[in-house]
């Protein structure tokens, strides 16, 4: 009894209380515990705190091992997965925080990212600007020296030193030990082909971003910005395609001392490019070394004023309207004058020129007379059909729209008949043309690779009849005509030459001409496209001193087609053979007088 | 009896708590592996694609251009040196070559020019020869 008073009265701490219970009752296991009074109350009072105290403790641990079971059984394996996963997209972010690449129709690859070093500085925390910055510019040669004392004594806490370093320039910072000189990772955009599809490609600014190109049309899928899905791109472009039309214009270009050189290599049956090249060109790897005119892509964002290649439409709609027969022909006697102005042939024959005589002759005059005999009316929208008159559609961001004359009459009509008047990109050229050989479809262009079931039947713009046809005109130019320095023994070449003066200040500059060849190769079953044109070539000894285009860009065409035809599997075929021959037969109903005297 | 209950629970606890340790030091040594076994990949990754660049820049068509001419006499290719499978004569075996093939017997010596050895193409089909032979043979012509 004593001890239970003891208990009550002078403590109240719960665990002594039921200890002494216990152990009381231990000791006398016969007798009830028997309480009254304020002990009674003071104990019970003590029990409940701590049955209180030990629900609560017992509800906590009951719910953590609630979670700990319920890890154990649901959860374990797919937890760890879902860190490995969340850490291989963390890593996969922190790669591709880098832009995807870029790659030909092959895979070469034409554009990636590397890891690079930049160093900066906290100009706060260098002590000595001066003997920091004669430290640095003994390492990095290219800065100069004031302009690094200039930074590092500035007042801000972050200047930038030098961008995307070298490894071993890296190392030699490293091991300068200038306080307050720092790295930071960065990545840098890199073209390993240099300078060979600049243009296409494009090239970024030095924080990635896609500022020309391909670079700049996809910048969002290769940066994965806004959201979207980070894609490499594969180009339509064929490197090797793209070497050869780049090489072959740069050589052109300078023995013909041109200022500037365009090509394009297009499938006629897919509408992809092949090769796009544009001269005077850059690296994209430095293009803040190279003046701005070299950014400029003569292929999709320049327009000219073609000249003959135009003539391709004129005889093509001809036809197709069945306005003029191939034994039709027109006087090409003396030149036409329009509106004060005179329409005259390049390569006078003083004759009657039938249909075929006035397309392999070039003859301004016949072709005129031909497409007035149609009207504005209908060329306007056979041009439209063949995308002619609207900016065309292509994966790029430098696209030029086409420069129609202000008022479409007569006059117009004829002197667009000839190319002249009607400025269009060589991009749309070259798919117009494309879609007059292919058989006489119309299909879009594109600079991406297209899979089997990607390409269309795209729309009909000529019959396959007059396709054909013209066909068989290209390549009599080719042939007989003014054209035949194009020529690429076994692969059937058939085009159309341009030369076109260009117009400065709103004159015709006689001195300046713009040279053009348009091609198709083989012309039995034409697959390719080949485009190429000069800027102002001069004339010199080879060429007897013409500039015309059959002496300076259809030789270009002829090498290129060589080198393509075996890059490309087109198969050589005998050109004398009986077969071939009078596939590509066509009757050319001259009214020439054979002179006598011989 | 409660004694023994005592020491296995004891005992129990004891070796669940070394096992857990285990496993602790265990899963955060493996977890210290894993870290570096990432960075090892990351940083491979990063070579790889430095050497996949570096493969790109040897291999541009300018520089195999250049190579080419310096140390292959190829020239472009011309049409009759291209052939279809159709094209080429189906092979002929010789039967007294052939018989050769089995029993070794006597020959020659190999020398190094042999007289004459320049037989003509069956057929249609003509050898592609590079520019070089081609003139010598000519100037001995």
């Amino acid at each position: 009894m004593s001890a239970y008073s003891y208990h009550a009265s002078g403590r109240r701490e719960g665990s002594g209380a039921r200890e002494s219970i216990v152990i009381s009752a231990q000791n006398d296991p016969g007798r009830a515990i028997h309480l009254e009074g304020s002990a009674k109350e003071t104990l019970e009072q003590g029990r409940n705190r701590l049955v209180v105290a030990g629900v609560l403790f017992a509800f906590c641990f009951v719910v953590l091992a609630g979670r700990l079971v319920g890890l154990a059984l649901s959860g374990l394996g797919q937890e760890k997965d879902v860190t490995v996963y969340s850490r291989s997209i963390q890593s996969k972010a922190t790669l591709s925080a880098s832009r995807a690449d870029i790659y030909d129709r092959s895979g070469v690859l034409m554009a990636t990212t590397l890891d690079t070093v930049s160093v900066f500085a906290d100009p706060t925390r260098i002590l000595d600007p001066i003997d920091a910055a004669k430290k640095m510019t003994s390492v990095l040669q290219d800065l100069s020296q004031a302009s690094v004392v200039s930074k590092l004594s500035s007042k801000r806490n972050f200047v930038w030193l030098k961008r995307h370093l070298t490894p071993k320039q890296q190392k030699q910072i490293n091991s300068l030990g200038i306080p307050g000189v720092f790295f930071r990772k960065e990545e840098k955009r890199f073209y390993p082909l240099g300078p060979l599809a600049a243009h296409v490609i494009g090239y970024t600014d030095v924080d990635n971003k896609g500022i020309a190109g391909v670079e700049r049309y996809f910048d969002e899928g290769l940066s994965g910005r806004n959201g979207s899905k980070v894609a490499p791109v594969k180009l339509s472009v064929d490197v090797r395609v793209q070497h050869a039309l780049r090489d072959e214009l740069t050589r052109f270009m300078s023995i013909f001392r041109a200022v500037g050189a365009a090509g394009m290599v297009m499938d006629v049956k897919t509408g992809e490019v092949l090769g796009m090249a544009s001269l005077p060109d850059f690296d994209p790897n430095r293009p803040q070394d190279f003046p701005s005119k070299t950014k400029f892509n003569r292929a999709t964002l320049g327009v000219y004023e073609m000249g003959s290649t135009f003539k391709t439409f004129t005889t093509a709609m001809a036809l197709d309207t069945r306005s003029v027969s191939l034994k039709d022909g027109f006087d090409a006697t003396k030149p036409i004058r329009v509106a004060g102005f005179r329409i005259r042939d390049d390569h006078p024959k003083k004759r009657w020129l039938s249909v075929p005589e006035i397309y392999i002759y070039s003859s301004n005059i016949g072709t005129a007379k031909m497409a007035d005999s149609i009207g504005p009316k209908r060329h306007k929208a056979f041009l439209r059909k063949l995308g002619l008159l609207d900016k065309p559609v292509i994966e790029m961001p430098e696209v030029g729209a086409p420069l129609l004359p202000l008022r479409w009459n007569s006059l117009e009509t004829m002197t667009i008949s000839y190319g002249h008047g009607l400025s269009v990109s060589p991009l749309q050229l070259s798919t117009a043309v494309g879609a007059i050989v292919n058989g006489g479809m119309y299909i879009k262009p594109t600079i991406l690779k297209k899979s089997k079931e990607d390409i269309s039947e795209g729309k009909r713009v000529i019959r396959k009849k007059t396709s054909d046809t013209v066909r068989r005109l290209m390549r009599l130019v080719v042939e007989k005509g003014t054209g035949s320095k194009a020529a690429a023994e076994g692969y059937l070449v058939g085009g159309k030459t341009g030369t076109a003066e260009k117009a400065v200040n709103g004159r015709y500059k006689r001195d300046a001409l713009l040279t053009s060849f348009v091609s198709a190769f083989p012309m039995n079953n034409p697959r390719y496209v080949v485009f190429a044109m000069l800027d102002e070539p001069k004339g010199n000894a080879s060429t007897h001193g013409f500039r015309g285009a059959g002496w300076t860009t259809a030789p270009i065409v002829s090498r290129l087609i060589t080198r393509l035809g075996p890059l490309l599997g087109v198969k050589p075929v005998d050109e004398e053979s009986e077969t071939v021959k009078a596939e590509m037969y066509i009757p050319v109903y001259s009214r020439e007088k054979k002179l006598a005297t011989y | 009896m409660r004694w023994n209950l005592t020491i296995v629970l004891v005992l129990i606890v004891a070796v669940v708590s070394y096992g857990l340790y285990q496993l602790s030091y265990e899963v955060q040594r493996l977890g210290g592996d894993l870290r570096t076994l990432r960075a090892g990949i990351a940083e491979n990754r990063a070579a790889v694609q430095v050497l996949k660049a570096e493969w790109a820049y040897e291999n541009r068509p300018e520089n195999l251009q250049t190579l080419a001419a310096k140390h292959l006499p190829l020239l472009l290719v011309a049409p009759y040196q291209v052939a279809e499978m159709q094209d080429l004569p189906s092979r002929v075996t010789d039967p007294f070559a052939a018989s050769l093939s089995v029993v070794p017997v006597p020959r020659f010596r190999p020398r190094r020019k042999k007289n004459g050895s320049e037989t003509s193409p069956r057929g249609q089909l003509h050898m592609a020869k590079y520019e070089g032979q081609r003139r010598s043979g000519e100037a001995v012509e």
